[in-house]
């Protein structure tokens, strides 16, 4: 096999011998210019996945590899084929925002003349050349986040891993991100994406799965994903805090509770009573605001992972 | 579309170099805000230590003087790399920052071979200006030979790898932290570098004789003094064996994965 893809086969990792199960049996693929989101809760093993891609950290059992190399047993192809953004913060207090993209690119193998051709596109597709000789120390969170995609993409090898990447960055800029990922795929590279953002990432992935408790639940494109809730709207009820959940009507044909928020879904004929239902119970003081939307792409994440906390009571 | 091929990995010695020249380049300008002060700090701390126990001890003798004025210098060194390097990584690992610099595409020796040139920086300075001081304080019949240069190199290496494996063994910080401490203490305290040997209770003398420090004191003399090191050879192989003993562990370490 010469083809390029990116894929884990049977991950599972324990931590604290075997009392935490992080990835329970994970399987996925990514293809080169391919962009894959892993959406999960906090805690659900998405990190502890990418870095037993990376060499960080190393299975219990199962394979990863991308194309012909097996990434467990050679983590120097590893890290030589994949660029990782990682969930902490970039170590770049000391660098410059435009040193730190450049010697990364060079450390990732690509020449000075090129990399700084790459790096100044990047400084700019992100917006960030108001920060371009600033320090690490003074630059925000969200722009070091920037500066540390710019350090990953610039030379980025084969897979590019991103755990969160968009974690602090203002929304104007994350849609300049979003970009830039897509353009990653364009270029052939396979990106893997870790994020709990589902609504940015259900504009921005080709393909994605949802993981809780270290188990894939669901896996598909967005639009394949939400497919069963096709004909159906959410209603969104904030309600008063630390109320009890009133008692749904007969035409709610699910729901899940969030702290303060229900949400319950509604077939479409049903709108009329629904919104009735919702005046009611801000009449009677039980709600305090309520929303009237199409189904999305949270909803079915919130449906998958909500039953499975129902299910399963979370162990932590 | 036609995905690029997966590209050739890089080995070999230029891949080496390159990446241990930009290792070293990734981590003096990561020291830039640090490395001032952390030079300036071991400076005074050189000048000081020789400053104060004369002080202390107002008249000193010229042998004493001779001995203790070496015996700062190897301190010096040995406490960039069994304390101020481990704190560093220890820090690294505080802020979470450890993960992105072990993902980078380079053989883990590159970054230990720019970490010991790091750590040379650093030390360099405080040990030239404590032999400075100590010249002009005591006056004192400094004899310096080529001597100095293996003896140096091998104290810095042998420190700089058995902080380097300490720090990166343990996992907490803050135990990291914890250990220097005791090193430092005891590098003071209780090892034979700013007094002889003879000094020590027996047991403990001949403790040190299986230590690195009284044979990192022994080999900075040699190159510094004319006569008053004995059993040089001896203290090549023990430093030796330490410093082999390091960089396997280190090698070790650096290659697991948890
Ligand atoms: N080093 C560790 N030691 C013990 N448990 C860990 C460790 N890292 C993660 N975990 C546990 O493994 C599970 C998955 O964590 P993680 O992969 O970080 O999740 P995510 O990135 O999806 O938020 C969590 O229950 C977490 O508490
Ligand atoms: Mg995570």
């Amino acid at each position: 096999m010469t083809d390029g893809s990116f894929r884990a086969s049977d991950v599972t990792k324990s931590y604290d011998d075997g009392k935490t199960f992080a990835n329970d049996r994970l399987t996925l693929h990514v293809e080169p210019g391919e962009v894959y989101g892993l959406l999960g809760p906090n805690g659900a093993g998405k990190t502890t996945l990418v870095k037993q891609a990376i060499g960080l950290l190393k299975p219990d059992s199962g394979t990863i590899s991308l194309g012909p190399h097996d990434l467990i047993d050679d983590p120097d192809a590893a890290r030589q084929l994949c660029s990782y953004l990682p969930q902490a913060q970039m170590p770049i207090n000391s660098f410059k925002a435009h040193e730190a993209i450049k010697i990364t690119g060079m450390i990732r193998g690509g020449s000075a003349a090129a990399v700084a051709t790459r790096r100044d596109e990047l400084i700019d597709a992100l917006d960030i050349g108001e920060w371009r000789d600033t320090l690490g120390t003074k630059l925000s969170g969200g722009v070091k986040r920037l500066v540390g995609f710019a350090m990953v993409a610039v030379w980025p090898g084969r897979l590019v891993i991103l755990d969160e990447p968009t974690n602090d960055v203002d929304p104007l800029r994350r849609r300049l991100l979003w970009d830039q990922v897509r353009r990653l795929g364009d270029e052939g590279v396979a990106v893997f994406l870790v994020t709990h953002n589902v609504l940015e990432a259900e504009k921005s992935v080709d393909r994605l799965a949802i993981i809780d408790e270290g188990r894939i639940f669901a896996e598909g494109t967005p639009s394949s994903l939400k497919l069963a809730d096709r004909g159906r709207l959410r209603l969104q009820l904030m309600l008063v805090p630390r109320s009890a959940t009133p008692e749904l009507p007969a035409f709610v044909e699910d729901h899940t509770r969030v702290r303060n928020n229900l949400i319950a879904v509604i077939p479409e004929a049903e709108a009329a009573h629904g919104i009735g239902w919702a005046q009611e119970l801000m009449g009677s003081g039980i709600a305090e605001e309520y929303a009237l939307g199409a189904t999305t792409l949270e909803d079915v994440y919130v449906r998958l992972t909500g039953d499975i906390a129902a299910k399963e009571p979370a162990s932590s | 579309m036609t995905a690029p091929a997966i590209p050739a990995l890089r080995t070999g010695p230029g891949y080496w170099w390159h990446s241990f020249v930009m290792m070293t380049r990734w981590e003096i300008v990561g020291l830039r805000l640090l490395l001032p002060i952390t030079v300036f700090v071991q400076v005074l701390t050189g000048a000081g230590f020789v400053l104060g126990v004369g002080l202390f001890f107002g008249q000193v003798p010229p042998r004493a003087a001779l001995f203790l004025s070496t015996g700062v210098i190897v301190i010096t060194l040995a406490t960039v790399g069994l304390v101020l390097g481990p704190q560093l990584i220890a820090a690294q690992k505080a802020e979470q920052t450890y993960d992105f610099i072990w993902s980078l595409p380079v053989p883990r020796s590159t970054a230990a071979a720019a970490w010991i040139v790091t750590n040379t920086i650093i030390a360099v300075p405080g040990m030239v200006m404590a032999l400075v001081v100590a010249n002009w304080r005591y006056d004192i019949d400094l004899r310096v030979s080529t001597l100095i240069i293996p003896g140096a190199l091998l104290t810095l290496y042998t420190a700089t790898m058995l902080g380097y494996a300490i720090a990166h063994t343990i996992k907490q910080p803050m135990l990291i932290n914890l250990i220097t401490q005791v090193t430092i203490f005891a590098l003071t305290g209780f090892s034979p570098v700013n007094f002889p040997k003879e000094q020590l209770p027996g047991w403990l003398a001949a403790l040190n004789e299986f230590l690195p420090l009284l044979h990192m004191a022994n080999v900075m003399r040699a190159g510094l003094t004319d006569g008053i090191v004995s059993g040089l050879g001896r203290s090549y192989v023990v430093l030796g064996i330490w410093a082999v003993v390091a960089t396997m562990v280190t090698a070790f370490v650096l290659r697991r994965r948890a």
